[in-house]
């Protein structure tokens, strides 16, 4: 109910609070030796949950940033990106009238270009 | 490239150089195509191979695997000690007179470290491959994947006024152009290493792997790992002076201990290895010690490996799987090949095939070095001005 209620889902919370938490309180009320007793621990058990739902909210607003961060850092990228992908189409690939000078020519454009 | 021996020397003033034993003659013609050499040269941390020949030919004149160390004499050798009163020794020479000399290793990992003792040992590169001192030279040298630009400067310095011409491409790439059988290209059935192969070279400085996929390889398609036959030596020298305190072996000794016996996988043991200590016979039982060393190896090199294999097209890695080759002195560890074969398969990939390259591992960075030089143009070559 705390939850719904900060998230702004009010109707979602009215819904449990009509029924379930209803029906928790009446058994919770015919155990307390008056009214006023019960309305207070139920008002106290309130006020508790909104504050523990309030924390945890804030707690995650903080922790998830983080945690996506060193997730991203212990995946490795993946192998084959798109631009991986297209600097290895760019490659001339074999071709059987290749010869060893055309390498020799791939070795120094890579050297002109400081990618080799 | 494997090992044997030097002991490098840690004294950071380098003895200099007496009087340079042989300088090339200045050029004073143009040169013409009859006076050209052609040089394929792996450099490496602890074994270099040079081989050379004529252009346009496929004859190889000069086929050498040389210790990469230089020996500067030590002063006060008596006359007739030395060869020739030589004062500097190169390669076996100079591990020979260890005792009356100062070895001093031009390379660590895989690249230049001690430029004066680099360029004395490219003159003697050049002697073993020209000893009538008259060909114009021009060399293709191999060189660690990714090595940086300070890297290549210091191999240009070293050979300026030695070569004429020079051409730096990665030894992993050129290992490919090697253990190509260039007479069954066109064969069906035939799978070109440089179309489609993962190469693993295994040197004394650096572990090189290399994507080969019928382009010349990008920097993405390269790592280069410096732990390899060093790093183990290193790992195996600490494990024996904790298993085995005070025992007295040299680093030379440990190394010849390693290439012996070296393993990777489960551990086998005994391993009984005999050794002088203070003159005496001992048997050390090294079974734990050396499998440890070795199998730190496969832990540097696999992730490299799945690295390389994960960035291949989905097209290619089906095909590129049953292609991977290990050469370079690593590749003489027993049980190297199965092991990473073992591991991927455990690691679902499918079907890998992981070979050793054969026995001319030592050489097959120079083969493809020359077959490079063979086939440059013209315009490719980068001049050295003297």
């Amino acid at each position: 109910m705390c939850f719904l209620r900060s998230e702004g889902l009010v109707l979602e919370a009215q819904v449990i609070e009509q029924t379930e938490f209803a029906d928790a309180a009446a058994k919770a009320r015919g155990a307390c030796e008056s009214e006023s007793d019960a309305d207070s621990i139920l008002k106290a058990l309130l006020a508790d949950e909104e504050g523990r739902v309030a924390d945890a909210i804030a707690f995650a607003e903080v922790l998830v940033p983080m945690l996506a961060k060193r997730l991203s850092a212990l995946v490795p990228a993946p192998r084959v990106s798109a631009a991986s992908v297209t600097a290895r189409e760019k490659k001339p690939g074999h071709d059987e009238n290749r010869g060893i000078a055309d390498f020799i020519d791939d070795m120094l454009a890579q050297e002109r270009t400081g990618t080799g | 490239m494997t090992t044997a021996s030097a002991e490098k020397q840690t004294n950071s003033a380098a003895p200099q150089p007496a009087a340079v034993p042989f300088a090339p003659p200045a050029r004073t013609t143009a040169p013409s195509k009859s006076n050209i050499l052609l040089i394929g040269l792996d450099l490496g941390t602890n074994k270099s191979c040079v081989l050379a020949g004529p252009p346009g030919s496929t004859d190889i004149t000069v086929s050498k695997v040389v210790p990469s160390v230089v020996g500067y004499v030590k002063d006060g050798i008596v006359d007739g000690i030395i060869t020739g009163n030589a004062k500097i020794l190169y390669g076996e020479d100079a591990l020979s007179q260890m005792l009356h000399v100062e070895l001093v290793a031009p390379l660590d990992e895989g690249i230049i470290s001690r430029p004066e003792a680099a360029r004395d040992f490219m003159l003697h590169i050049r002697q073993l491959a020209d000893p009538s001192g008259r060909a114009d030279i021009r060399a293709v040298v191999g060189v660690p994947a990714n090595a940086g630009e300070q890297a290549r400067e210091n191999i240009r310095r070293s050979v300026q006024g030695i070569f004429s011409r020079i051409l730096m491409i990665p030894e992993p790439f050129l290992a490919a152009l090697g253990y190509r059988d260039d007479s069954r290209v066109k064969q069906s059935g035939y799978v070109d290493p440089v179309v489609n192969s993962l190469f693993i070279d295994i040197g004394g400085g650096t572990s090189d792997l290399c994507l080969v996929q019928g382009y010349f390889p990008t920097r993405d398609d390269q790592i280069s790992i410096p732990f390899a036959g060093d790093a183990i030596d290193e790992l195996l020298f600490d494990e024996l002076n904790r298993t085995y305190p005070n025992n007295g072996l040299s680093r030379i000794t440990v190394r010849e201990i390693k290439e012996a016996n070296s393993y990777v996988g489960p551990s086998r043991k005994p391993l009984d290895v005999k050794v002088v200590i203070g003159g005496k016979s001992r048997t050390l039982e090294l079974g734990d010690s050396v499998g440890n060393a070795c199998n730190t190896l496969i832990d540097k090199i696999y992730p490299a490996l799945t690295t390389l294999i994960a960035s291949a097209s989905s097209d290619s890695v089906v095909t590129l799987l049953q292609n991977l080759i290990i050469t370079g002195g690593g590749s003489q560890i027993k049980g190297i090949d199965t092991v990473l074969q073992k591991r991927l398969t455990d690691d679902g990939y499918e079907n890998p095939k992981v070979r050793l390259a054969g026995q001319d591992f030592q050489r097959y960075v120079a083969i493809g070095a020359l077959k490079a030089a063979r086939a440059a143009r013209e315009n490719q070559w980068q001049v050295l001005l003297n």
